[in-house]
């Protein structure tokens, strides 16, 4: 604890004392007020805008659901793919979601290392939100498939059929142990870090389903140092085995395109790219989440503004890191001299995608720019703004990068144009409905916010010991 | 029920009689392993504990398998009697001769299990040479469709032919009593046979004629032959010794009389090699992009209505070089000629006469005129007797239109007792439908032998099918003393009756149509064969061999009548639009309008599919405002018609003529709404109530004698409506568009091109420019293809684009039809396409014509990311798909660089039962959700792999064809192993014109190229630099 940095010691202008640390709890929560304001959503009757909300994600879900239903019964061809375009609204999705979930882990893992304090208000839902959007993510590799029925092919296991393996070289191959493995290790990490509220609520001891499930969950936690010890001595353990997954799969998702041959996919750069691409969407649609969150269920003094603007900031740093990686691209194209890469770039630029193009690059490089004012990230309505567009802009991101660089590659003959059908748009709303569904019953039935960690970084807790922090570098 | 089918077809008519002409690559298999085990065999430890757990097992999982679905019902029976000969599950070959058009080429039938599969061409015949074109291969589609005609129709209604004759014999009696004429109309007939019995039929009454009438006639060709040399003949055209080849508007690549000769021919002569650099001289004058055209060294665009004024031109000009005195003087530049083609015409007139005797001049003008200018200036270039032949005309076209246009104003007096019609859809392909109706209805008898219910047999009283091609015994002249037979290779599948029994039986004579073929060649055939003896023995070997020359009948031919000649009309300038009405390379008659794999067959020209178009220059598209698909209403006004078309845009048209292709709008292609996948965007391939394109044959109109297929004076209308065309190509420019090329990059070097003078100086000239080693690898070789390693090479300069091969893929490798909304889609699913680019602005620097396919890459990119391996290199170099391992991610297809994988996107497999058993038993028929590809005909492969091992010897070069290279009219295609030294593709990668494409990005295709060589100075080359 005594290892804070000093860019920690950005002070919310609305603190008496420019010196001390930063609020994170406002509003001066006790103890106790913690476990009743978090408890509060779960235990009282829903509200009527959860369930519009919960009308709207699950009519969208069951639209994707029908749409996918169609598609296998039928066949794939009711998506807008040809010859040419092998692949469009089914990858874009994937690569989108899996995108999306690196923030969580970024903010669970990777600022729990960094021991950065202002992730406890968010870690929880951030998690959550992973988690969603793998589950989201990982149904479009499947759907994806011709023969989706036989996905389990992929997977080496020792079979009758000679026993015959999969293609350890093929990029498709590592995703699935990425995904898979990405998967796994978030939902432990956010299972074990739910333990202790789970067993709060446990220990509420109201009658009913939810404390009975509790009892169970909790894994018999007692509260004692002990459990505390271990449970901290695991979380740090799989924190630093999550960190590394951060970087790892969207690498392993960006050598989907970096290891073929087609110009427009075959750059080197994609992995740095795609992994600050995926913390970006991921920040900005944590963002959208967290504005959501704390007005509608009253969080306000959990997720403050301070927390708004850190996440901003990460936000602007990631923005920039795209669109070096944007320019990048077009300074290699032009610099290989290999005519095929050059015209994929201009043709990405100024071809018959280039409203997408436009899109993008509007969206990713140009809106997060404003975050460089301190006005707009503190306020809610223009980070709500932003964070919808980086979200729009990264799913065209994706949608750029695969469509134009296939829609023409090296035959001129065989250039084709791409256009979504129904069915398509529809699983893409359904990925939506899934994504919102499943948060809004974890905003209904878990704790939002992981009370046990909240407790650890209340302002009466922790002023004493940043004083004497302060006090220290002063001397 | 398919089974069925199969025992019933499974004995021919006459298998005693038919003799075998087997490949030899599939040689049976006499010498069966002697110590083979019995499958079932037990061995005599018996049964232990261990083996019977083993067989338990065993039975009890497949009992399980086979419950969790029901088996479909299967009888296989043997056969009572076994041919002899017959190998189950082995293909054989029948020599007979090919009836998609009346060029008749060799016809190799492949039939297996008593089913004819795979048409392929006849190498040893003198014509076609080993070629077929996309029609004739695509006949299985017709044999096996379940829409024809499987019983005679009266009125409309099935009826019994007991019946029918019954009341056609009354009804010609008294035709015969009332002395009323009988008109027998008909497409040209080659069969001498089918001729003999109709002039037989026709010889009962007074008044009879036979009237032929050609989907496009050459009707002109043969008037001005009548004039100029006496003889009503279609002189034989021997392009093979053409140096310098002048067509104006013949397409005879493409479409023209007999194209698959012609190819052959013209190929001999477009082939430059390092000892040679010598290749023939093309011109070609025409109005539209012909197939003919694209292939050209020199193509000038024209109006149809220039062409007298440059043959008269042309004329002149070699009148003047020969030392001709001509009544009518030199023509002055005249208005109409601008000053260019002045200029060209002299150049032109100089080539043909510095090949004089070598030279050819070609003209598909209707007008006799013309072709009598075109006729002189044959004369004149001493042509007759060297590059035309007078001695054995051709009877591939016979037509005669001053008779078609007789018959019509017959019609109309009322005096014609009966009107036959076969082979050809009287209605459909006239103009002025609604008078000829008129005139038909005072025919008291109307009879037609068409296969289905076209336009004129569903105004017919009475409908006798003919039986389909494979079904009946014919025969074939179609070059005179060139005979040859076609066989029946299965049994009739309805009660169709050959056209020849239905005519005996009307002359009162009660014969087979074998015995009718084989008593005409008794008496007519034999004596002109004056090397052979005995009848039988004549018989056996013509049948065996297919064909069979013969003493040319005595043509009365006399010397060049330059009387006839007539001096130059004052030219009018042409008003308005000119309008060319052509066919399609892949639907060059109506009949063939039901065959789904040539309507979805691309144009080998504009690429597009499923149905007609009105095509229009760049220039007048973008000067009205007009964008390809805008739905354009074309009027003639003269003739009253007007016709409502989606346009193409066509670079390299002349500016002010319009194409509409023939042959489209008929009658039953209806059926085609639903030939594709049905879901919830789709769109029918034809719209309710519509058929598959519009017929323009209400454009043609008669003049001077003659079926017109051009006409002036016609005009254009946008309408609201938009129709998406079914196109395969999207870009069509070997250029990238220039607001996203790179700088100095705009070209790829996918074709290579070059001019015979470079390549004379150089022979690699035109390669691209390299900077690195293309056989430098980074790492060793670590599967070295030791035994075989199976190539291709394709000759750009001899392929002409005429995409027979994509048929012949289609037909050897089930590859289905998807219909017009999943070709939009591009979702086609051939497996082998043609590529065609049009270089330079307004194609002005030429069109290239590329076959695409697998290309085998020995790295191959689709392999490395197939996350199941189901995609794989053999040990033998090929690139294997393996369908049933396949789970479909497509991330192959997307990381193949020539764009050539192809994707099930639904189940295209049809249950139409008839129609399945056009399918290759040896190639799976790929499921929904699966990728496909060329297999380079692995099964081909695998056969003769088993014939040389049976054999004991190894498999030597030639052994194995692959389809399209069997077929390829050019012979453009080499295919075999890389590794034999002495094999014809190891000869023809060291060609110095050898390339291969996207070479560049190291996936070492198994497939090369051989550059494009335009007989052109080298001023063409540094121009295209510039």
């Amino acid at each position: 604890m005594s290892s804070t940095t000093a860019t920690d010691c950005q002070v919310p202008m609305e603190d008496a004392s420019a010196l001390l640390r930063p609020t994170l709890v406002t509003g001066n929560r006790s103890l106790g007020d913690v476990t009743r304001d978090i408890c509060a959503p779960m235990e009282r009757k829903a509200t009527k805008l959860w369930w519009a909300a919960f009308l709207v994600a699950s009519s969208a879900l069951l639209l994707g659901l029908t749409a996918v239903t169609y598609q296998i019964t039928v066949g794939i061809g009711t998506w807008g793919l040809n010859r040419t375009v092998g692949w469009a609204f089914d990858i874009t999705n994937f690569v989108f979601w899996v995108g999306i979930g690196h923030a969580g882990t970024l903010i669970s893992a990777v600022l729990f290392l960094f021991r950065q304090k202002w992730r406890t208000s968010v870690n929880r839902s951030a998690e959550a939100m992973t988690l969603f959007a793998v589950i989201c993510a990982s149904i479009f590799p499947l759907i994806h498939m011709g023969r989706p029925w036989l996905a389990f092919w992929t997977f080496p296991y020792p079979n009758t059929r000679g026993p015959l393996w999969v293609n350890f070289k093929s990029p498709l191959l590592w995703d699935v142990f990425a995904i898979s493995t990405y998967f796994l290790i978030s939902a432990v990490f956010w299972y074990v870090g739910l333990l202790p509220d789970l067993a709060t609520i446990r220990d509420r001891g109201r009658a009913g389903l939810r404390t009975r499930l509790a009892r169970i969950f909790s894994l018999g936690w007692d509260g004692s140092a002990r459990t505390w010890h271990r449970h901290e001595t695991v979380y740090l353990l799989l924190a630093g085995l999550a960190t590394p997954l951060v970087f790892s799969v969207h690498t392993i998702v960006s050598m989907d395109f970096a290891t073929s041959v087609i110009p427009g996919w075959h750059t080197t750069v994609f992995p740095p790219y795609f992994v600050a691409g995926a913390i970006f969407s991921g920040l900005a649609m944590v963002l959208t989440l967290m504005i959501i969150a704390r007005k509608v269920m009253q969080l306000e003094h959990y997720i403050t503004i301070f927390h708004i603007e850190m996440m901003c900031k990460l936000m602007l740093s990631m923005g920039c890191i795209v669109g070096l990686a944007y320019g990048t691209e077009f300074f290699i194209a032009a610099y290989s001299g290999n005519p095929y890469e050059q015209f994929a770039f201009m043709n990405r630029a100024f071809g018959p995608y280039s409203w997408a193009y436009l899109t993008m690059v509007t969206c990713n490089v140009l809106v997060p720019q404003l975050l460089w004012f301190r006005w707009v990230r503190r306020n809610i309505v223009t980070v709500f703004a932003i964070s919808i567009l980086i979200n729009i802009g990264m799913w065209f991101e994706r949608f750029v990068i695969i469509v134009t660089s296939l829609h023409r590659d090296f035959l001129p003959s065989s250039w084709a144009h791409y256009i979504p059908t129904s069915i398509e748009i529809a699983t893409l709303i359904g990925s939506f409905g899934l994504f919102f569904t499943c948060f809004l019953l974890f905003c209904r039935f878990i704790p939002v916010i992981a009370m046990a960690e909240v407790k650890g970084v209340l302002k009466v807790k922790r002023r004493k010991s940043s004083v004497a922090v302060s006090q220290e570098e002063v001397a | 029920m398919a089974i069925l089918f199969l025992l019933r077809s499974i004995v021919p008519c006459a298998t005693i009689e038919v003799l075998s002409m087997k490949r030899d690559n599939a040689k049976s298999d006499p010498d069966r392993p002697k110590d083979a085990t019995h499958p079932g065999a037990v061995d005599q430890g018996g049964l232990n504990r261990r083996r019977f757990l083993e067989a338990a097992g065993f039975s009890i999982s497949l009992a399980a398998i086979g419950g969790c679905r029901r088996a479909p019902r299967q009888i296989a029976l043997p056969f009572p009697i076994q041919p002899p000969g017959v190998i189950p599950g082995q293909m054989r070959y029948y020599a007979s001769t090919c009836e998609g058009c009346s060029a008749s080429c060799g016809l190799l039938v492949g039939t297996r299990d008593g089913r004819p599969l795979k048409m392929e061409g006849m190498p040893e015949h003198p014509l076609s040479g080993g070629g077929l074109c996309a029609v004739g291969q695509a006949v299985p589609m017709e044999l096996y469709d379940s829409q024809r005609l499987m019983a005679p129709l009266r009125d409309g209604k099935t009826a019994s032919w007991f019946d029918i004759d019954q009341e056609i014999i009354a009804a010609l009696r008294s035709v015969r009593e009332q002395k009323k004429s009988v008109r027998f109309v008909s497409s040209t007939i080659t069969s001498p046979t089918l001729q003999a019995t109709i002039d037989s039929f026709l010889g009962q009454f007074a008044d009879a004629k036979h009237i032929t009438l050609d989907a496009v006639s050459s009707s002109a060709i043969l008037d001005a032959h009548e004039q100029t040399h006496g003889s009503r003949l279609l002189p034989h055209y021997r392009l093979e010794r053409a140096e310098v080849l002048v067509s104006f508007g013949a397409d005879f690549l493409g479409t023209w009389i007999s194209p698959v000769e012609y190819t052959a021919a013209w190929r001999d002569r477009r082939i430059p090699t390092v000892e040679h650099p010598a290749m023939s001289y093309h011109v070609q004058f025409e109005g539209r992009m012909s197939l003919t055209g694209s292939n050209a060294d020199r193509r000038i665009q024209i109006r149809p209505e220039e062409q007298r004024l440059l043959l008269e031109h042309l004329a002149s000009n070699i009148a003047i070089l020969a030392g001709d005195r001509l009544d009518w003087p030199l023509q002055p530049d005249p208005p109409l000629l601008n000053g260019n083609l002045g200029t060209l015409l002299d150049e032109v007139a100089e080539r043909l006469w510095k090949a004089k005797n070598r030279s050819l001049v070609l003209s598909d003008s209707q007008d006799v005129d013309e072709q009598i200018l075109v006729n002189y200036i044959n004369h004149l270039l001493g042509s007759y007797g060297a590059t035309i032949d007078l001695e054995r005309p051709s009877r591939q076209r016979q037509g005669n239109d001053r008779e078609v246009a007789q018959l019509l104003e017959d019609l109309k007096t009322g005096n014609v007792g009966a009107l036959l019609v076969a082979r050809t859809d009287l209605t459909h392909n006239l103009p002025d439908r609604a008078s000829l109706l008129d005139a038909i209805g005072h025919v008291p008898l109307i009879v037609s032998f068409a296969e289905r219910e076209d336009d004129f047999a569903s105004l017919a009283r009475f409908v006798c099918p003919d039986h389909r091609p494979l079904e009946s015994w014919s025969d074939a002249e179609p070059i005179d003393g060139l005979v040859s037979l076609a066989q029946p290779t299965l049994n009739p599948q309805g009660k169709t009756r050959s056209i020849l029994e239905s005519l005996a039986l009307w002359s009162s004579r009660r014969d087979s149509a074998y015995d009718i073929v084989r008593a005409h060649w008794r008496g007519a055939i034999l004596p002109r064969c004056p090397e052979a003896g005995d009848f039988q023995q004549f018989w056996d070997e013509t049948l065996q061999k297919g064909f069979v020359h013969l003493t040319p009948r005595a043509t009365r031919v006399r010397a060049f009548d330059k009387s006839v000649l007539k001096p130059p009309r004052p030219a009018e300038a042409p008003d308005g639009f000119s309008l060319v009405l052509y066919t399609n390379v892949a639907m060059p008659e109506s009949r063939h309008a039901h065959n789904p794999w040539l309507q979805e067959l691309p144009d080998p020209v504009t690429k597009v599919t499923w149905g007609n178009y009105v095509s229009l220059s760049p220039h007048v598209a973008a000067e009205l405002g007009l964008k390809e698909g805008d739905v354009l209403e074309v009027n003639a006004e003269d003739a009253e018609a007007r016709i409502e078309l989606p346009l193409v845009i066509q670079p390299g048209q002349h500016d002010r003529v319009l194409a509409i292709a023939l042959a489209y709008g008929c009658k039953g292609t209806e059926r085609f709404a639903g030939i594709g996948p049905e879901w919830l965007e789709a769109r029918p391939t034809v719209q309710p109530g519509e058929r598959v394109g519009k017929n323009a044959a209400r454009f043609l109109h008669f003049q001077n004698g003659s079926l017109r297929y051009s006409r002036d004076n016609v005009t254009l209308r946008k309408t609201a409506k938009r129709r998406q065309l079914a196109a395969t190509q999207e870009h069509h420019a070997i250029e990238v568009p220039p607001d996203v090329a790179p700088h100095g990059a705009a070209r790829r070097e996918i074709i290579q091109e070059t001019t015979l003078a470079a390549f004379t100086k150089n022979p690699e000239a035109g390669a691209a420019e390299v900077h690195y080693d293309p056989e430098a690898q980074l790492w060793p070789e670590d599967h070295p293809k030791k035994d075989h390693h199976w190539g291709m090479v394709i000759d750009l300069n001899a392929c002409t684009g005429c995409s027979a091969c994509m048929i012949a893929c289609q037909s050897e490798n089930n590859v289905p039809v998807v219909g017009a909304d999943e070709v939009r889609r591009h979702r086609e699913m051939h497996w082998l396409r043609i590529d065609r680019y049009y270089e330079g602005e307004d194609a002005r620097e030429g069109v290239a014509h590329q076959p695409m396919l697998c290309q085998h890459c020995d790295n191959a990119p689709c392999e490395t990311v197939c996350p199941v391996l189901a995609t794989v290199h053999s040990s033998e170099g090929l690139n294997e798909q393996i369908y049933n391992r396949c789970v479909g991610t497509r991330y192959c297809a997307n990381n193949c660089p020539y764009k050539v994988r192809r994707f099930n996107w639904f189940e295209y497999a049809h249950d139409d039962l008839l129609q399945n058993l056009a399918l290759n038993p040896d190639v799976t028929v790929r499921s929904r959700g699966v990728m496909e590809k060329c297999s380079m005909c692995v099964q081909r492969i695998e056969e003769a792999r088993i014939a040389a091992r049976s054999a004991g010897v190894p498999l030597a070069d030639g052994d194995v064809q692959t389809a399209c290279q069997q077929s390829c009219p050019a012979r453009a295609i080499v295919f075999g192993d890389m590794n034999d030294l002495k094999s014809e593709i190891h000869a023809a990668q060291q060609n110095p014109r050898r390339y291969r494409v996207l070479e560049e990005l190291n996936v070492r295709p198994s497939v090369s190229y051989l550059r494009v060589v335009k007989n052109q100075d080298e001023q063409n080359e540094k121009n295209k630099e510039a």
